[in-house]
């Protein structure tokens, strides 16, 4: 018995109770202004099916943890059950064999010993079934019943419909940030197991990265786990090169379009520029490391730099500068063009030229929408990975040559966690501590960037 | 059919206008005006809303410009000069005619920059002490001076709405126009502070051409001694102030000062 059929039945049930609730409801009506009822029928109809829904959701929840232990437990009470090898793998196997096999999910047993614990586990689940449908009934029933009996005509039905709107919003508003803490959560733990095995200052400061995922994980070296190169690789491609591309580009678009170009003009161009943000990064990827690295290796090569590889840092960079023009120009479009028109026409009146009215007085009313923009953009340029993969390098560099190959923080996370791993290894664990780095840095930089703009707007209101 | 009062062509006039119109794309905005206005008098534009007096106002300084849709033909000039002219560069025709707004528009910025910035984009202050005298002189003459000289860093959004459009004034000031447009310049305002820049508008005028636009009769009575009255696009009748409003010759002048229609 699944929680869907459980929660079916629930909705089932509430429907019955909202057409019940309308059906009183309607009963209230009355010609004497004085008695009217303070809700409309329809809000009755929602307290009572409410009434009845959500507390057979709150149960159902309890019960999809709860059911599976209390199966478990009379299956182990059962005389078969004692021929069961007292702890370990074994145990384990045989419970599980003999569960998927009364859940019709396996078609028999694989080991002989399984075979007695399929009946008690079926009898097991068919008692908790009806004990699981029963209880669902009798709460729905009892809820909805409390609600229907406290139906008057003088009844605030509709403020507390208004209050439960409101706590299921929250509700969902608070998923979001749970599920970030929780990710932070997972990450803090795996790289405080990390570091317990290399020292945060060997892998914050040092410079040689390479961990070895077939060395043995008692025998750690922490001089191979060196992280400084990627981070270096991670901002000069995704923060310098990247930047350098996007921001002066991004811009000078975004400028072009909100305050030159012609209506017709700015119609083709702007969904045309946000189409390159719907491009899929692999393919970038793809034009990074087939046309332009190979051009820029040549290009090198011609003005006599002979150390220039077909991997090089710059290539990822100028491509990933690209891919993310639209994530500031559409920013810096929106917020230039949010600025009231009165701020425009008091500078042109003031006879000041349109790039003058441009430069001293909507771009410093913008800029909070402007710098938004571009801490999006270093962050999604930060987190990219494709790109760096196909056009960068593997190979860990410290180096402010941007011809050299270059690794970053998500190409290495990328590459020790596929493939063969061991959950305890520390080259699997260090996967987590730079995710962690890579969380903490973007967090700061959020806040820097929001402290600055609040230091810095002007603001128009 | 335009009715003009004796002796309101003026040979010395700031500006002159001959069979302007304007269109908003296929709509005759105005229609055919013709207008003298004298450097030493306020001159008020008054008539129902939609009737045009707004955008006429806005050729003066080719504030249409900025409007795609918008087109403006006829002859406009400044001291002879055809505003439309070659030899017109649009942005030094804005400092020598200054405007300003119906809603107050200070710049996000401090009252201190404000002033400084028309002064700045042209040029005209250098130094900054050179700046500072042109600051407090503008908000000076604007009434302004006294109430914010010991925060002239704050921002030019935290003052009050009367002190924003003196603050607006004031700008418009610094950059010393010959002539300084205002469309509606108290209609945001309470009553208090529309006194205060009619008060202001007062002392202004002999030193700068002004041309105001209003709504409020009461207000043109008060503060102008030339007064336009249009209607649907077109300038019914251009007189003296006082004669417009107690002896007006059209019947539609008459109509709207005596509250029939508008």
């Amino acid at each position: 018995m699944s929680p869907i059929t459980l929660i079916l039945i629930a909705l089932g049930l509430g429907l019955l109770g909202w057409l019940a609730g309308r059906a009183k409801a309607w009963s209230f009506q009355s010609s004497d202004p004085a008695q009217r009822p303070t809700s409309r029928p329809i809000y009755h109809a929602w307290y009572v099916a409410l009434w009845v829904v959500i507390p057979v959701l709150l149960f159902v929840i309890a019960w999809g943890a709860l059911a599976p232990q209390l199966v478990l437990q009379s299956v182990l009470a059962a005389p078969a059950a004692e021929s069961l090898p007292a702890f370990g793998f074994e145990r384990d196997a045989f419970i599980g064999e003999a569960r998927a096999v009364a859940l019709g999910q396996a078609p028999g047993v694989f080991n002989a010993e399984a075979e007695p614990l399929i009946a008690p586990f079926r009898e097991a689940y068919a008692r908790y079934n009806s004990i699981g449908i029963i209880v669902t009934v009798l709460i729905a029933l009892a809820g909805g019943a409390l609600a229907f009996m406290r139906l008057r005509p003088q009844f605030g039905a509709r403020t507390r419909v208004e209050r439960t709107v409101m706590m299921i919003l929250l509700l969902a508003s608070l998923v979001a940030i749970l599920t970030t803490l929780g990710i932070f959560a997972s990450l803090v733990f795996e790289t405080v197991r990390f570091f317990g095995m290399v020292s945060p200052i060997d892998f914050l400061l040092g410079t040689k990265w390479g961990p070895d995922t077939m060395a043995s994980p008692d025998a750690v070296d922490p001089s191979r786990y060196g992280a400084l190169p990627l981070f270096w690789g991670t901002i000069f491609i995704g923060a310098i090169i990247a930047m350098i591309v996007a921001i002066p580009l991004g811009l000078m678009s975004a400028i072009y379009l909100t305050q030159y170009a012609d209506p017709r003009v700015r119609t083709w161009i702007k969904p045309l520029l946000e189409l390159l943000a719907g491009v899929p990064t692999v393919v970038y990827g793809y034009f990074a490391a087939l046309t332009l690295a190979p051009m820029i290796r040549d290009a090198a090569v011609a003005v006599g730099i002979s150390g220039a590889s077909t991997e090089s840092a710059l290539a990822a960079g100028i491509v990933m500068g690209v891919m993310i023009i639209p994530f500031v120009s559409s920013m810096a479009d929106d917020s230039m063009a949010a600025v009231p028109s009165a701020m425009r026409d008091g500078s042109l009146a003031m006879g000041a030229t349109k790039s003058e009215t441009i430069r001293r007085v909507l771009f410093p009313a913008a800029l909070p929408g402007i710098v938004a923009g571009i801490m999006l953009a270093v962050s999604r340029a930060i987190g990219e990975t494709m790109i760096v993969v196909m056009a960068a390098s593997p190979a860990a560099n410290l180096t402010l040559n941007p011809l050299e190959p270059m690794s970053t923080v998500t190409v290495q996370i990328v590459k020790l966690l596929t493939g063969e791993q061991s959950t305890d290894h520390p080259a699997t664990l260090s996967a987590f501590a730079l995710g962690f780095v890579l969380f903490m840095v973007t967090l700061v930089l959020n806040f820097i960037a929001l402290r600055v703009v609040k230091r810095f707007r002007e603001a128009y209101e | 059919m335009t009715v003009i009062h004796p002796n309101m062509a003026d040979e010395n006039a700031k500006i002159r206008a001959r069979d302007v119109c304007v269109y908003y794309g296929d709509k005759k905005a105005i229609d055919d005006v013709s207008i003298d206005i004298s450097p030493n008098y306020v001159t008020a534009f008054i008539g129902p809303s939609g009737c045009g007096k707004s955008t006429f106002l806005r050729c003066f300084n080719r504030m249409n410009d900025t409007i795609g849709a918008a087109k403006v033909t006829g002859l406009i000039e400044l001291d002879g000069e055809d505003i439309h002219g070659s030899r017109m560069d649009v942005v030094q025709l804005r400092a020598r005619v200054g405007m300003v707004f119906q809603k107050p528009n200070p710049f996000p910025k401090s009252i201190y920059e404000n002033i400084a910035y028309g002064p700045k984009i042209h040029g005209l202050a250098e130094k900054k002490a050179d700046l500072d005298v042109v600051v407090e002189r503008s908000l000076t003459r604007a009434g302004l001076w006294d109430e914010v000289k010991d925060r002239l860093e704050d921002s030019g959004t935290a003052l009050s709405g009367g002190q924003q459009q003196r603050l607006c004034i004031a700008r418009a000031i610094a950059v010393d126009p010959e002539v300084i447009l205002m469309d509606e310049p108290a209609s945001a305002l309470d009553p208090i502070a529309t006194a205060k820049i009619e008060e202001l508008i007062d002392d202004l005028s002999g030193r700068y051409a002004i041309v105001i636009v209003t709504h409020s009769m009461q207000q043109a009575a008060r503060v102008s001694q030339r007064t336009a009255f249009f209607h649907l696009g077109k300038m019914v009748e251009y007189g003296p102030t006082s004669e417009i409003f107690t002896n007006p010759i059209e019947e539609r002048t008459k109509d709207y000062i005596t509250g029939r229609y508008g």
